[in-house]
């Protein structure tokens, strides 16, 4: 009865420890600004599914490489094809990708992490030296050889990407589960009966999530630049599917004559993640108290 | 002495992880689709010739055969020969690996010559015009993505300006475009971490200390501020290095500079197996050989890590 | 007697994003010459940010509002960098309470202490070692022509804060600022260094000013103890006085705890430490007192002077409220 109660106040507490974060993300101007420009971003991927001012495959030698005008925004490609809504299409490739790659990645790593620190021994070794192994690969090679390996495609992408990100969480979850385990509360809580599954979700959980989400940020950014480099080097999914990076990567042909063809997409794919870097270093400063606060300066 | 020891406990402990590594870069190439006997013999080549080079190359032996096989001949600096070339692997990485060293060293030269006063300035001047452009090269550097930059470089300096070379290694004038577009992804992050690594320097207990004593602010500055942040400065900026050999892979591809980034491209269009494996396992090796000496250099500078491992062996 | 120290309706406040922390909110002191005044207050009650102020090393976002503080008739708080400079480490020494975070790890212990002679009068570092060593041995550091090139983390707690202590000491400075000096150390070494602080002030005839929040520690070693609560005092006298005879409620409560042997356990304060930025109004201990009054809530007491002590009550001594 009596630690029901407390746990009640300890939520309580806790949902007004959000607000509060919230309120000190939202004071960082920069980064709340970055959160409109991607919900937009993600606003024009979002409507691609129902609309795009022309059609992103049907080519048109007639208008190829035209710069920016009324009829096509961003111009046209060197197939005719309107570049905007390509870049509409192209970005449920490019985000999504990402997105669930990476979503993907911090759940397995996290997962790993978390069997990992608990269950120690034979367990941990293994899994400590499966992400020794994938951590002895700088990333953007190791997405390369995976690439190479599986083949272009989606599924290829979202499967190299994810394996290029899970052993930074392992490592982070892991560490938070054993400093967590080595503190003398958790005896306690263990002479209480308690569940190692609910140590976790007290316990474990709310120290993990905020590093958790602040590094899932960066590396929405940065796989975003993984993907879309993939992409450009033609190994990731196979034209004429409007991926950014790809789109880069054909344009550059006629960069001389056209460079809008190449500067659009680059553009989306810079914004994009500089959004991401941002909010990501907004959400650092709103979870982590000690940032902020009293810098002694000179 | 004790830092011998170390040395050795590190690549002790690393040989699992190559092994490991080996053995990933094995069953990546074996997954690969497409029978490598076939692509070596031709299109036109009758069974019993595909048949032949596959006995040949000891395809057709059972898998954990071939893998003993492979590490025993890593082990004797044979990396096999290019199917492409004919030509043994490691003779290729060594000809084009000085390209890539030189690349890499340049590129960390601009990163740290911009970045390190910047990083340091904006973060004993915060909120000041110092800042604001640090703030705007940091984010530039980790949020573009390099071909981009090198894409638009080449159409600056290159098409418009006809000031500098787009592709090539001819001249010292062609590393220009290629350095400085791997450096802003360094100067990037590198920025970030320096002015990172004073910030929490600066809010050291410590450093009340040093005031509290008298000492002239230069002194506080230099001898208790920034001695301190370097050291995690320092680290970075070695792992970095390493992490240059898969950044450098973009940028080499788009400005056709013959280091073993290009190089690997290049396998990958020909389908070169054997010089694809080769160059991964060449660029891991590397990598770990840049962390294991980071590792070792790190416990040189701080004392703490010394005794600790002093105590340990 | 001479004074050394006189602090004059100080007021620090710092301005933090949930509001204004009024950590220090019109304090008055005088520390005389040789003698150690003892500042009691639990954490939250401003005595560290008085701490800092005495010393000369606030830093921003902490300002000083008004008030002043005058060393040998010098106000500090007006002085000019270099003359700051002079002052600190020379004249005026500081002991931080936590010797792992004080010190620089990358440094050894010796040349650390040793900067303090530099920054004085000159030099590198390394020709004052022998001096180092002499103060080592004042402050009792076992082996000192070895230890001095020894680094932090190669010393003991109690070891450690001896460094501080003579980082502290080393210009015999008139004045030495002692912030929880004892507060992360063992018990027993708690005593020693304790006793060397004592030694210290009768062989340099130096005041201390010991801030802590361990009273029993103050009715041992101090001569005088001054009561802050919620960044004000409430209570100024001396020790074996207050323990005898306590006045103002709180300092009332705080004895009781100690004096415990009769009843079964101490009896706690009832409440808690209230906010620094929302102060309650009037008094600021009405709402944890059990004498207070309705007039304690609306009228704020200042501190008036009661038979040789200065307390800060509405129901002690005449000339209050």
């Amino acid at each position: 009865m009596e630690d029901d109660l407390i746990l009640k106040k300890a939520s309580e507490a806790r949902r007004k420890q959000l607000a509060s974060m919230w309120r000190v993300f939202k004071s960082n101007r920069v980064a709340y600004t970055s959160l409109y420009v991607l919900v937009g971003i993600l606003l024009l991927v979002v409507v691609s599914f129902v609309y795009t001012p022309y059609n992103p495959y049907e080519f048109n030698l007639g208008r190829a490489r035209q710069p920016p005008s009324p009829q096509h925004l961003l111009g046209t490609d060197e197939l005719g094809r309107d570049i905007l809504s390509r870049l509409m299409v192209g970005g449920r490739y490019t985000i999504g990708i990402s997105f669930i790659s990476v979503l993907l990645g911090s759940l397995i790593g996290s997962i790993l992490g978390l069997v990992s620190g608990f269950f120690g021994g034979h367990v941990d070794t293994v899994i400590q030296r499966v992400v020794d192994v994938a951590l002895a690969f700088p990333t953007t090679l190791l997405a390369i050889a995976l690439m190479v390996s599986l083949g272009p495609g989606v599924l290829s992408l979202i499967m190299a990407i994810s394996i290029s990100t899970f052993p930074v969480y392992t490592r982070l979850v892991r560490g938070v589960v054993l400093q967590v385990i080595n503190e003398d509360y958790i005896a306690a809580v263990k002479l209480l009966g308690r569940s190692s599954w609910y140590i976790i979700f007290k316990h474990v959980l709310p120290n993990v999530i905020s590093p958790i989400i602040v590094q899932t940020s960066y590396y929405l950014g940065f796989s975003i630049l993984l993907a879309s480099a993939l992409g450009f080097l033609g190994l990731g999914i196979p034209p004429p599917t409007p991926e950014w990076g790809s789109m880069v990567s054909t344009g550059r042909v006629y960069l001389f004559s056209s460079p809008h063809i190449v500067v659009f997409p680059g553009l989306f794919i810079t914004v994009t993640a500089l959004s991401f870097n941002l909010i990501g270093d907004g959400l650092r400063d709103a979870l982590d108290p000690k940032s902020r606060m009293f810098l002694r300066r000179f | 002495m004790t830092l011998v020891r170390y040395l050795v406990r590190r690549v002790w402990h690393s040989i699992p992880t190559l092994i490991g590594a080996l053995l990933f870069i094995f069953i990546l190439v074996r997954v690969l689709p497409g029978d490598p006997a076939r692509l070596i013999a031709g299109p036109e080549a009758l069974e019993e010739d595909v048949q032949r080079i596959r006995e040949q190359l000891g395809l057709d032996r059972p898998l954990h055969v071939q893998f003993i096989d492979y590490v025993s001949t890593i082990l004797r600096g044979d990396f096999g020969r290019s199917i492409k070339f004919g030509t043994p692997v490691i003779n290729e990485i060594l000809f084009r690996l000085p390209y890539t060293i030189v690349l890499a060293l340049v590129a960390e030269v601009i990163a740290v010559a911009v970045a390190l006063p910047l990083g340091i300035l904006s973060a004993l001047r915060p909120n000041s015009k110092v800042s604001y452009i640090t703030s705007i090269i940091s984010l530039v550097g980790a949020s573009t993505p390099s071909f981009w930059i090198a894409l638009i470089l080449i159409y600056v300096f290159s098409v418009s300006l006809k000031l500098l070379p787009s592709s090539g290694a001819e001249s010292p004038r062609h590393i220009v475009l290629p350095a400085i577009t791997l450096s802003l992804v360094l100067m990037g992050n590198l920025t970030r971490i320096t002015r990172s690594s004073v910030i929490e320097a600066l809010s050291s207990n410590h450093v009340l200390t040093a005031v509290a004593k008298g000492l002239k602010d230069r002194v506080v500055i230099m001898r208790h501020v920034l001695k301190n942040a370097l050291i995690p400065i320092v680290t970075i900026m070695g792992l970095q290095v390493g992490n240059l050999l898969g950044g450098a892979i973009i940028t080499e591809t788009v400005f056709a500079w013959p280091g073993i980034g290009s190089l690997l491209i290049d396998a990958i269009f020909f389908r070169d197996y054997i010089l694809i494996q080769g160059i991964i396992l060449f660029m891991v090796l590397v990598f770990i050989v840049i962390n294991i000496v980071v590792d070792v250099v790190y416990a040189y500078i701080d004392p703490r890590i010394r005794d600790i491992l002093w105590r340990m062996t | 007697m001479e004074k050394v120290l006189e602090v004059v309706d100080l007021r620090v406040y710092y301005e933090i994003p949930q509001g204004t922390v009024k950590a220090v909110d019109g304090v008055d002191l005088e520390v005389f010459k040789g003698e150690i005044l003892g500042v009691a207050g639990e954490s939250g009650s401003g005595k560290s940010t008085l701490a800092l102020t005495i010393a000369g090393l606030l830093r921003p976002p902490a300002k000083v509002v008004s008030g002043k503080v005058l060393f040998k008739g010098v106000d500090i708080l007006k002085l000019g960098n270099d003359e700051l400079r002079s002052v600190r480490g020379r004249r005026i020494g500081i002991i931080f309470q936590d010797p792992v975070t004080y010190l620089n790890p990358i440094y050894t212990v010796g040349f650390q202490v040793g900067e303090v002679f530099e920054a004085h009068r000159g030099g590198k570092v390394g020709k004052y070692f022998s001096e180092v060593i002499n103060l080592f041995k004042a402050v009792r550091i076992g082996d000192p022509e070895r230890r001095v090139y020894s680094y932090p983390h190669q010393l003991s707690g109690g070891m450690k804060q001896r460094v501080l202590i003579s980082i502290a000491i080393a210009e015999k400075p008139e004045l030495i600022v002692a912030d929880e000096p004892t507060s992360a150390l063992d018990v027993t070494i708690q005593a020693e260094i304790v006793e060397l602080l004592n030694e210290i002030r009768k062989e340099l005839n130096t005041s201390i000013v010991f801030i802590t929040h361990d009273l029993a520690l103050l009715l041992e070693i101090a001569d005088r103890i001054a009561v802050m609560y919620a960044g004000k005092l409430v209570e100024v006298g001396r020790a074996d006085e207050m323990y005898k005879d306590p006045l103002h409620p709180y300092t009332k409560a705080l004895i009781s705890t100690l004096r415990y042997e009769r009843k079964r356990r101490p009896t706690p304060i009832k409440g808690s430490i209230p906010s620094l930025i929302n102060p309650p109004p009037g008094c600021r201990f009405h709402p944890r007192c059990p004498y207070a009054i309705s007039k304690c809530s609306q009228v704020d007491p200042k501190l008036s002077s009661v038979g040789g002590r200065l307390v800060s009550c509405l129901l002690v001594g005449g000339s209050n409220g």
